[in-house]
């Protein structure tokens, strides 16, 4: 049966518009495109679902076809649903496993991290997982950070917060639990200089690698998790992942089709909420950086309409030359460019945005997305920054 | 934080406003719930085709200079024939300087072809489409040769053929029709059935086959002088791309538009948007504006709708350039036409049994084509009460009034209005 709610692909004009816009299609032809496999082919999947395309793999969930759309279709989560609903994979796939369990690899390697960096970059461990895992040898990998942030959090910056009256809550996932602490003490710095003291709550990984490598039922767990978690807060709650953003505040709902209704209107990506701060008059004081920096807008953030803010806010720290780049998507899409089968469209969808920051010239790239992050650092020889580190650098000490 | 100017509409009307105001200084975004209609668009500007009693219109600036005078609620009367000058050598300029240049028949309209064949007035075409050289390929009376791909399914050239052959410009002159097969090419594991214009744009866009090509187009021309291809020979490079094919084939190159997508459009749209942020204009894709308030005659505020909640943008000034029907700017419903955003006044107001014509191709067409929002003279937007909106105005298909279709002027009408727009804005706010 159909769910008369489901049925958003009734709403394609086939206009084909998506399709000039997937970045996939555009680098491999390989993939038929969004409209062919999201709204055309849903028809026949319903029909017999032994209709389901094989190309659907390819396709990286990054929402470019969603944001081109001028019907409204939810093509993406057609083919997300597709991917997984009518595909069940029993057997064990070692590296999607452990790609996917963030919070497991994270908190054994955050022990031994020094060890663990060392190791995963050595060349024959490379070649062990290039063959063996299917992980490309030349992707560079995040290093791990000593102890996890949480820790860090509650030993040490914990008690600095309990002055302020003004509080709010930190989603802060994990790229800033496992691998980089100063995003984490970033934002506390800016949020302090903002007059608000920062919360952190349990959580677990907010699903989103669980989801892209169909461990559906565990996405649903964690996300549970985190609902109870989050809805026991009270204050506003921010996360500096446009990411993790985008699942608590969409996937949990539209895709997971749980009820994340008792902190949803609390939650922001961090530059809506700094941006709201700024526009009621509350902006801190901030010396001017002197700095030349590429913006590139992560697609998850357009597609969440996060990137107006972003920009409102960069555009208020002094002193800041900002070279907006045109919308590219990075080609990573967080765990996909790290599978060797993906490595090559990855990298080939990647390069028109290289060749725009070699061309923009910039000291700096900036970019709300941990995953655009490494792509970037590993394709170009610039070093990126998060908006909120870019605040963290102007305030006066 | 407040902007200057938010532009709620990323079409034609909407860039070219959003680059006019970002080029005089003004803090400009431009809000876009999905990719705009240049996308389906012929990528000519249609200033004025057609006379009200369906004549084709010559001389494009005169007739629209009788009309000033005779159509009192046209938007061209409230645009004035000055701006309307001024704002199509502006779009040309832009253009120009993002390398795609736009050709015109000095103060005469010329003719496109159309992808079933239909030929149709308008005043500026991509060089592809319109060329002095062109035209006296058509005077000397030259062999065509209208030619299609092999399996490609958007682009039908025997019925471009014979379209054509109706029209009295190609009456005299031999028309042929003929296949070319696309080379090997090295990543393709699908039939060339399933590709769309923009996926063979892009093969044309890598130039690597540009000399097979060639070989093609001579084999499948035979002695014809000028050439006809479906319009997807490249897109950022098309011009260069054109060149070395005529280069390489001794033939002159014409580009007729396939069904959608629109690549012809679709250079148009990324020209716009390249000028757009040289300027420094920020462009929010994806976004969808539902409703603003409204307090003396004032908007204070207009919002967006995600995951359920509405969030609050503001401007100084408001440009709504959200088209009509299609784009999704108005909407009918049993009730009646209401503007989706606003609920301003529109002109959509007879019975509905009297919106349409029965007959589809009807010489007088449809009136539902005439809706749009009422505007004052100064293109501001008008509630139901009948009070201007001061910081709202209207670009493009939006505005009420006229018929785009039926006059031949819809790109004319968005540039002018989308330029006239930016100028009353910039004027005021530099006071």
């Amino acid at each position: 049966m159909i769910k008369l709610e489901n049925i958003s692909f009734d709403h394609c004009i086939k206009c084909t518009v998506c399709t000039m816009y997937c970045p996939v299609a555009q680098a491999t032809h390989l993939f038929p495109g969004p409209k062919q496999s999201g709204p055309d082919a849903e028809r026949l999947r319903i029909k017999n679902p032994e209709l389901v395309d094989s190309s659907l793999k390819y396709c990286t969930n990054c929402k470019r076809c969603e944001i081109a759309c001028p019907s409204n279709v939810k093509i993406a989560e057609i083919i997300q649903k597709a991917k997984w609903n009518y595909v069940k994979i029993h057997w064990f796939r070692p590296r999607d496993f452990f790609m996917s369990r963030t919070d497991l690899v994270g908190s054994i390697t955050t022990i031994v991290s020094t060890i663990t960096n060392f190791v995963v970059n050595l060349k024959i461990t490379r070649a062990f997982m290039h063959i063996f895992l299917k992980i490309p040898f030349t992707r560079q990998f995040p290093p791990y950070a000593k102890g996890t942030f949480k820790k860090l959090y509650e030993k040490k910056i914990s008690k600095t917060q309990r002055p302020f009256e003004k509080r709010v809550a930190f989603f802060h996932g994990c790229y800033i639990n496992y691998n980089n602490h100063s995003l984490g003490q970033d934002l506390i710095r800016v949020m302090n200089a903002m007059g608000y003291g920062v919360d952190i709550v349990k959580e677990k990984c907010c699903g989103v690698p669980l989801i892209a490598n169909g461990y559906i039922e565990k996405a649903k767990k964690n996300a549970k998790f985190n609902i109870a978690h989050l809805s026991k807060t009270e204050t506003p709650i921010v996360s500096t992942s446009s990411s993790c953003s985008y699942a608590l505040l969409h996937e949990y709902k539209e895709f997971l089709e749980m009820d994340n209704s008792g902190y949803i209107s609390r939650l922001d990506y961090i530059t809506k909420f700094i941006y709201d701060e700024f526009s009621r008059g509350n902006i801190p004081k901030m010396k001017p950086l002197g700095i030349r920096a590429a913006y590139h807008s992560p697609c998850h953030l357009e597609r969440m309409g996060g990137v107006m803010y972003t920009l409102g806010v960069l555009k208020k720290i002094p002193g800041l030359e900002l070279v907006i780049l045109n919308s590219e998507c990075c080609g990573i899409a967080g765990t996909y460019g790290f599978k060797n089968e993906n490595y090559e469209i990855s990298q080939a969808i990647g390069s028109a945005l290289f060749k725009l920051i070699d061309n923009a010239n910039p000291e700096f790239v900036i970019t709300d997305c941990e995953t655009c992050t490494m792509q970037i650092e590993m394709n170009t020889k610039y070093k990126v920054l998060h908006p909120v580190t870019l605040i963290a650098m102007a305030l006066k000490e | 934080m407040i902007y200057d100017c938010v532009i709620i509409g990323g079409g034609l009307a909407g860039l070219t406003c959003g680059i006019k105001c970002a080029k005089e200084g003004l803090h400009t975004v431009i809000i876009s719930g999905g990719m705009n209609s240049l996308h389906f668009s012929s990528g000519s500007i249609d200033l004025a085709g057609y006379t009200e009693k369906g004549a084709i219109v010559k001389k494009p600036f005169e007739y629209i200079k009788d009309l000033i005078k005779s159509n009192k609620e046209h938007p061209y009367t409230k645009i004035g024939l000055s701006s309307i000058k001024k704002s199509i050598d502006f779009f040309i300029d832009e253009l120009a300087s993002d390398n795609i240049p736009l050709n015109n028949n000095g103060e005469y309209n010329h003719f496109r072809v159309t992808p079933l064949g239909a030929v149709k007035p308008t005043y500026l075409s991509q060089e592809s489409v319109y060329s002095s050289k062109g035209k006296e390929i058509i005077k000397s009376k030259g062999k065509i040769a209208i030619l299609n791909f092999k399996g490609f399914r958007d682009y039908y050239a025997e019925q471009t053929a014979a379209n054509i052959k109706n029209h009295p410009i190609f009456q005299d002159i031999e028309i042929t029709v003929g296949s070319i097969s696309l080379p090997y090419y090295h990543k393709t594991e699908k039939n060339l059935h399933e590709f769309r214009s923009i996926d063979i744009s892009r093969i044309f866009e890598t130039e690597k086959y540009l000399p097979r090509i060639a070989e093609e187009i001579k084999r499948a021309a035979g002695d014809a002088v000028a050439i006809s291809l479906p319009a997807f020979i490249g897109i950022k490079n098309y011009k260069s791309i054109r060149q070395k094919l005529e280069a390489m084939t001794g033939k002159f190159i014409y580009e007729i538009p396939t069904l959608p997508p629109s690549i012809l459009g679709l250079r148009i749209d990324h020209a716009l948007k390249d000028r757009f942020f040289s300027y420094g204009g920020e462009y929010i894709a994806g976004e969808k504006i539902v409703s603003g308030k409204i307090n003396k005659n004032e908007v204070e505020s207009i919002s967006t709708l995600n995951e359920g909640r509405l969030s609050e943008i503001k401007s100084k000034y408001y440009v709504l350039a959200t088209g009509s029907f299609f784009s999704g700017g108005l909407q009918s419903r049993l009730e009646g036409i209401s503007e989706t955003i606003f609920d301003l006044a529109t002109n959509g107001t007879n019975p509905r049994n009297k919106w349409y014509s029965k007959n589809f191709f009807d010489k007088k067409s449809h009136p539902f084509l005439n809706f749009g929002v009422v505007t004052d003279k100064n293109l501001n937007a008008k509630t139901k009460e009948g009070k201007a909106i001061k910081n709202l105005l209207c670009a493009g298909a939006i505005i009420g009034g006229y018929n785009p279709i039926k006059e031949g002027c819809g790109g004319g009408v968005a540039i002018a209005s989308a330029y006239k727009c930016a100028e009353l804005i910039a004027k005021d706010l530099k006071k």
